[in-house]
């Protein structure tokens, strides 16, 4: 799938920019000439990728129009698959050694990108823009933010301060090593975290909306939630689901000891009663199956990841020190 | 935002069957199954209108293990080398037929035609001229409908069910007529009984796909009724579609609502129970007691297998991409 992109005369790029682009009709033009304006005073090669994620109201004619520029490549894909997805598109067909992605909607600023690359250049393989003073609605938006930051930096312990930030600097490196799938953009500083890669922020600027509309919407808080849980389990578990799984299970065994020692005390204390015969060791049995099952579903899991292992991606990364 | 496609194996994305296509070629696959007509007339009806074209047509018959090939078919197959006969061992349905027959097919068109007359065969001339206009696949909508109220009410019912999940709407998935491009055919992720809806597949995947209008013939017309577990495969049929055009690249959003709709009544359920409790009144002779711990073994368990899924899915995320590349420039 990762099939070069049609090569322009002269050499490979040493720098991608990808920019995903849904219904984003008026953002095109003023995107690219930003851009282009931008990496003037970039020493290397570049290329511009713009992903057309099932546009329907003409992004992809603006997107032929860019084109006519050799740096520029367009990508349109067949339906609207999402913004993880169309990253991923322009991540796969992407041919620079370093990669920077940034939204389509031009409230990322490209005059970072020189900035961005040359702080990866100091030894990082990830380094995630961080919106200073951010331009859009408090509560909507910045509330949300704030929270759903919070509880992935708690819960993975990478000190990310904005992953919600689509201006960030990648190297093709880290890239190999993470499939990104669902709506897991949000998520790739932990994620690159937990194959060992070298992260840092940088701030960066953000402009308020000119044309267009939002296309988030403050439903997914809750998609976010269970995205972490899974996130969690990903990032610490990939390699040993049984222990996860196994951990998992202690609560319920507490509880059915418990419950077996509340049967033990009532039928010392109170005699053999016909209901209470039933109540708590039927508890407690229960909560003993979930613990059980639970231990199960953790060997299928390593069933799963066995019959899967063997990619060179399951080597975290590691970089030579001298 | 969150049209998710079924994930495509980019393996299926080359031509993996050992014949290259054969661009002036029509591949006409007729599958077998439930029922067959005479299947003479319905051969000679699309190859009379398949003949009016420039390109070559073969046909190519899947019989499914239930029926075996009428004498006087075989005798034109021997005779007519555009004529085709596969035939299964035991009975494997529909989308097994189809699967044997695009694969074995050299056409880089491939019709599909059910082994009766569904449609008016005049018809076809539209669908292939959709085809040329751009569409990947063009499917026949059975429009007017001669059938009985009857049918017209279960095709009703299911096409809204599916429409549901589906992002363009179609009025006749169950109907067998479609004309596709190769490409198209190869990459559908058939298996199962996901032939009922291919048009939403190949939406999915990314395709275009169009519907057309033709004239249903009166043979198709006859009222259909089912033995009820024929309906009951056609929901459980609908709920695989659904789970996987939704949830495929995240199970746990599934399994983890409903398994936290249990944990959730279940711990309702506790805390009444722990005040009434703590008021006095024993728990130990309770069986609600029993109901609340039922509750919540079901939530963990639902939400435990959602995390195996998240991990297979994970897995499996290295080889495979929810995106189809349309146009590159």
């Amino acid at each position: 799938m990762s099939s070069a992109l049609v090569t322009a005369p002269g050499s490979v790029p040493t720098l991608s920019v990808i920019a995903p682009l849904f219904n984003e009709v008026q953002n095109v033009r003023p995107l690219v000439a930003w851009i282009l304006q931008a990496l003037e005073p970039y020493a290397g090669t570049f290329e511009i990728i713009l992903v057309d994620d099932g546009s329907r109201d003409g992004t992809w004619n603006e997107v032929l129009a860019a084109a006519a520029d050799n740096r520029v490549h367009g990508l349109r894909l067949g339906a609207n698959v999402g913004q993880t997805a169309a990253m991923m598109a322009g991540f796969d067909n992407a041919r620079g050694e370093v990669i920077v992605s940034l939204d389509g909607d031009l409230q990322n600023d490209p005059r970072d990108i020189p900035a961005l690359v040359a702080k990866l250049d100091e030894g990082y393989d990830l380094v995630c823009g961080w919106r200073q003073r951010r331009q859009d609605k408090l509560l909507l938006r910045k509330v949300p933010s704030w929270l759903a930051n919070r509880l992935i930096r708690r819960l993975t312990g990478v000190p990310i301060r904005d992953n919600g930030c689509s201006l960030k600097a990648y190297r093709r490196d880290l890239l190999n090593r993470i499939s990104l799938y669902a709506e897991q953009h949000r998520f790739i500083p932990a994620l690159s975290a937990s194959v060992g890669a070298r992260i840092t922020e940088m701030p960066v600027r953000h402009h308020a909306r000119r044309f267009g509309e939002s296309k988030y919407g403050i439903s997914r808080t809750l998609k976010v939630l269970v995205d972490l849980i899974t996130l969690k389990m990903i990032t610490t578990f990939r390699s040993r689901p049984l222990l996860g799984f196994g951990l998992a299970a202690l609560p319920p065994l507490v509880v059915a000891a418990i419950f077996g020692a509340l049967w033990l005390f009532s039928l010392t204390h109170f005699g053999p009663i016909k209901a209470t015969a039933l109540v708590f060791p039927g508890a407690g049995l229960l909560t003993l199956g979930v613990a059980f099952y639970l231990i199960m579903l953790g060997l299928v899991a390593e069933v799963a990841l066995n019959s899967e292992r063997g990619d060179a991606n399951d080597i975290p990364n590691a970089w030579e020190v001298r | 935002m969150s049209a998710q496609g079924i994930l495509m194996e980019p393996t299926s994305n080359s031509s993996k069957s050992g014949a290259a296509a054969d661009t002036g070629l029509i591949s006409v696959v007729v599958p077998v199954v439930e029922r067959a007509d005479d299947l003479l007339a319905v051969y000679h009806a699309f190859a009379k209108e398949l003949g009016a074209r420039p390109e070559d047509h073969e046909f190519l018959f899947v019989f499914d293990g239930r029926f075996t090939p009428p004498p006087e078919l075989m005798a034109l197959a021997v005779e007519n080398p555009g004529i085709r006969v596969l035939r299964f061992a035991r009975s494997f349905g529909e989308t097994a037929a189809l699967r044997l027959g695009i694969e074995k097919s050299r056409g880089d068109l491939v019709i599909t035609i059910p082994a009766y007359f569904q449609v008016q065969p005049e018809g076809i001339k539209l669908l292939l001229d959709a085809v040329s206009g751009g569409a990947d696949m063009v499917v026949a909508s059975r429009s007017p409908r001669l059938d009985s109220w009857l049918n017209r009410v279960q095709s009703r019912a299911f096409q809204s069910i599916v429409g549901g999940v589906s992002e363009q709407r179609f009025h006749d998935m169950a109907c067998g007529v479609r004309v596709m491009r190769r490409s198209v055919a190869e990459a559908l992720p058939l298996y199962g009984d996901l032939h009922r809806f291919i048009p939403a597949l190949a939406l999915r995947e990314g395709f275009r796909v169009e519907e057309v209008s033709i004239p249903q013939h009166p043979s198709d017309a006859r009222t259909r009724v089912y033995r009820p577990g024929i309906y009951l495969r056609r929901l459980l049929d609908i709920a695989t579609f659904f789970f996987l055009a939704k949830f495929t690249e995240k199970p746990l959003r599934f399994f983890g609502l409903v398994g936290s709709l249990f944990m959730g009544m279940g711990a309702v359920l506790s805390l009444v129970l722990l005040i009434q409790r703590v008021e006095g009144q024993g728990i130990a002779n309770r069986p609600a007691l029993l109901l609340a711990v039922l509750f919540m073994a079901l939530g963990v368990q639902l939400v435990g297998l959602g995390l195996v899924g998240e991990i297979i899915v994970h897995l499996r995320a290295p080889h495979r991409r929810a995106y189809r590349v349309r146009e590159r420039v």
